[in-house]
């Protein structure tokens, strides 16, 4: 009997030391930002907002990806970039044309290797680490290896500010909206979530597991579409240098904010707060002066910290 | 044919065929030389013990995401150590990776977390030093008397680069096929579970497999830096997508318990071979990204659970190959 009672209480104790070190390691985060001088001024803050939203916008894809239970997608960086190459060729058209295309080729690119993944259920991994090799191959063939530039103006609707909030920040606010009410509220989102925690009972339930697989990957390219068309709008050109390591600092913003390697938990709003402690952290190693080679290490150790106390 | 592609480990043998079928359909038979060979030699003892670290841990019901990051860090160890003492580089850097290996292997067996994030977040780390200990650029190694050493063939074709590879390989072949402890990695692979009753420790096997795993890339990132006299923190970061293809050329199944070393060698083999006929022939460097991001899907689609079934819904779905039901039985 203690044992039993010793073996229930165990998990809730462990449950609330994880949470404690939770609330301990965000105090310390906001105490080190506060403290450290320059970080309250605004041209800081609106910076770090800034570049946050781009790893942002894709971390918001990526959730969908790991949520559904297809772990990570290694393609989705360099179908951002191939992404901001398709916006900036089909700028001639009028840049809303060249968005509305830009995201229907997002969406197509990732939805077939969604549709490889759930349709014949093949590994995810090499489904997207062989699209990974493909693209980057295709792309730099197209391209010849140099980034497409957009002359003048065109794109400067796309780079201001919408009000007091610069534009970037406002879209990814947008995104984590939809991102969310898509996945909380809707059928599809719902289905997205049970297929990553349990395919056997999607099945049960008489859904095809193919179709939320499928939907998971189609969302991740929606979303990352923003983050090209954003970042293509920001530096003038479409080129493949992009969206190299986006991947891995999308899935790295998705699991800090404390979603599910193996999915089936999470949500969007997770992945924005996951996003928000990675920049913040990589802006107060910034302004306290830490080098960039110590502020990948100190990523990569928090990474590896968020994934040791996600223990169940 | 059925047996013939149902046979995991003819599989690398059917895509040399291929290769090679076509590279001499491409006219390639006047560039079959002795610096073919030496070239593909030279990308097997880079990629070979790269794949083999991947391919056992996919054996064993895992995947090591952070294999490149094992290979940078021990080139980038092997070169700042190495102006002192060559050997004492290599030894840092496959002592590095068997620890961080462990390391990894220990967080996944103890607190039973997913190998997948365990060494995603390994990877980044790994990445992070490599930053550190190069200082963000390429860093160079000023013997070129060791290139030439490590890259000079010693025995016909091979250079001692490529004879320490192979014998890697060929070592993890023998524990395979000659001790006990290779039935034991095939049962926790195939079932942890049964494993675990029938007695097989897989706590310890999956650490050391883990373990040799740092070890080996460390050591090919190592040998590399040396053959190219410098090291760098990104260099080596694609190199995940060729092993992870020429371990499931190789034929291991993700879904473990299934694969060989010596399949794995055949795999890697056939991947360079491709790689280097692709650049003999003068096809320019990202065409070999399509051919080998090509492979990998194609093999991933003839590994994927439900392809039978698939084949079979669009077969019935052709207009001429289902026969009209006879209207007297309506």
């Amino acid at each position: 009997m203690s044992t039993l009672l010793l073996s229930r209480r165990l998990p809730v104790a462990a449950d609330r030391m994880a949470t404690a070190i939770r609330i301990a390691a965000i105090g310390c985060l906001v105490l080190f930002a506060v403290t450290t001088p320059g970080f309250l001024s605004a041209p800081a803050i609106r910076s770090f907002l800034t570049t946050m939203s781009f790893v942002g916008c894709v971390a918001v894809g990526m959730s969908f990806i790991t949520i559904g239970g297809s772990l990570m997608s290694f393609s989705l960086g360099v179908g951002l970039s191939a992404t901001t190459i398709v916006f900036v060729a089909a700028l001639p058209l009028g840049l809303w044309p060249a968005a509305g295309l830009a995201i229907l080729f997002s969406c197509l690119l990732n939805g077939v290797q969604g549709l490889v993944i759930g349709y014949l259920r093949a590994n995810p991994i090499i489904v997207t680490m062989a699209s990974f090799a493909l693209i980057t191959g295709i792309a730099t063939q197209i391209t010849a290896g140099r980034g497409i530039y957009a002359f003048g103006t065109e794109t400067a609707a796309f780079k201001g500010n919408l009000g007091p909030v610069p534009l970037p920040l406002a879209v990814f606010l947008g995104v984590v909206v939809t991102g969310q009410a898509i996945l909380g509220h809707t059928r599809i989102g719902r289905q997205i979530i049970l297929t990553g925690s349990n395919p056997r009972s999607v099945l049960a339930a008489g859904i095809e597991p193919w179709r939320p697989i499928t939907w998971s990957f189609v969302l991740a390219g929606f979303f990352t579409a923003f983050a090209a068309i954003l970042m293509a709008a920001r530096y003038g050109s479409g080129d493949l240098q992009h969206g190299i390591g986006m991947e891995y600092h999308a899935i790295s913003a998705v699991l800090v904010g404390g979603t599910a390697i193996h999915g089936g938990s999470g949500s969007i709003l997770r992945t924005f707060f996951g996003t928000l402690i990675i920049a913040v952290f990589q802006a107060v190693l910034v302004l306290r002066g830490f080098s960039t080679e110590l502020q990948h290490l100190a990523l990569g150790v928090l990474v590896l910290l968020v994934i040791i106390l996600q223990r169940k | 044919m059925q047996q013939i592609s149902g046979n995991r480990s003819m599989r690398p043998f059917i895509v040399l065929a291929a290769v090679g079928l076509v590279f001499l359909a491409q006219g390639g038979s006047t560039l079959v030389s002795a610096s073919l060979g030496y070239s593909i030699l030279q990308q097997f003892a880079t990629l070979g013990p790269i794949a083999l670290s991947l391919g056992l841990t996919m054996i064993i019901r895992h995947f090591d995401l952070s294999v490149a990051g094992h290979a940078t860090v021990g080139g980038c160890i092997a070169v700042t150590l190495g102006v002192a003492s060559p050997i004492g580089g290599i030894a840092a850097a496959a002592i590095f990776g068997l620890l961080f290996g462990a390391l990894q292997g220990v967080l996944i067996v103890w607190l039973r977390l997913g190998s997948i994030g365990v060494t995603l977040g390994g990877l980044l780390t790994l990445n992070g030093f490599a930053y550190v200990i190069t200082g963000n650029q390429e860093i160079s190694l000023q013997r070129m008397e060791l290139a030439q050493f490590v890259d000079d063939p010693l025995f016909l074709l091979a250079s001692p680069r490529f004879l320490l590879a192979a014998a890697l390989v060929v070592l993890a072949g023998f524990i395979a096929a000659r001790t006990r402890l290779w039935p034991q990695i095939q049962a926790t692979g195939s079932d942890p579970q049964a494993a675990v009753v029938a007695g097989v420790p897989t706590g310890v096997i999956t650490l050391v497999i883990f373990a040799l795993s740092g070890l080996l890339s460390a050591c090919a990132g190592a040998l590399l830096s040396y053959s190219l006299a410098a090291a760098s923190p990104t260099a080596l970061s694609n190199i995940l997508v060729p092993a992870a293809a020429a371990a499931i050329i190789g034929g291991v199944s993700l879904g473990g318990g299934r694969g060989h070393p010596v399949g794995i060698a055949g795999g890697v083999l056939v991947l360079c071979t491709l790689q280097s006929c692709l650049t003999a022939i003068g096809v320019k460097p990202f065409a070999q990204d399509i051919v080998t991001g090509a492979v990998l899907l194609a093999v991933g689609i003839s590994d994927s659970v439900e392809l039978k079934r698939r084949l079979h819904d669009l077969r019935r779905l052709l207009p001429g190959r289902t026969r009209p039901r006879p209207t007297s039985e309506l």
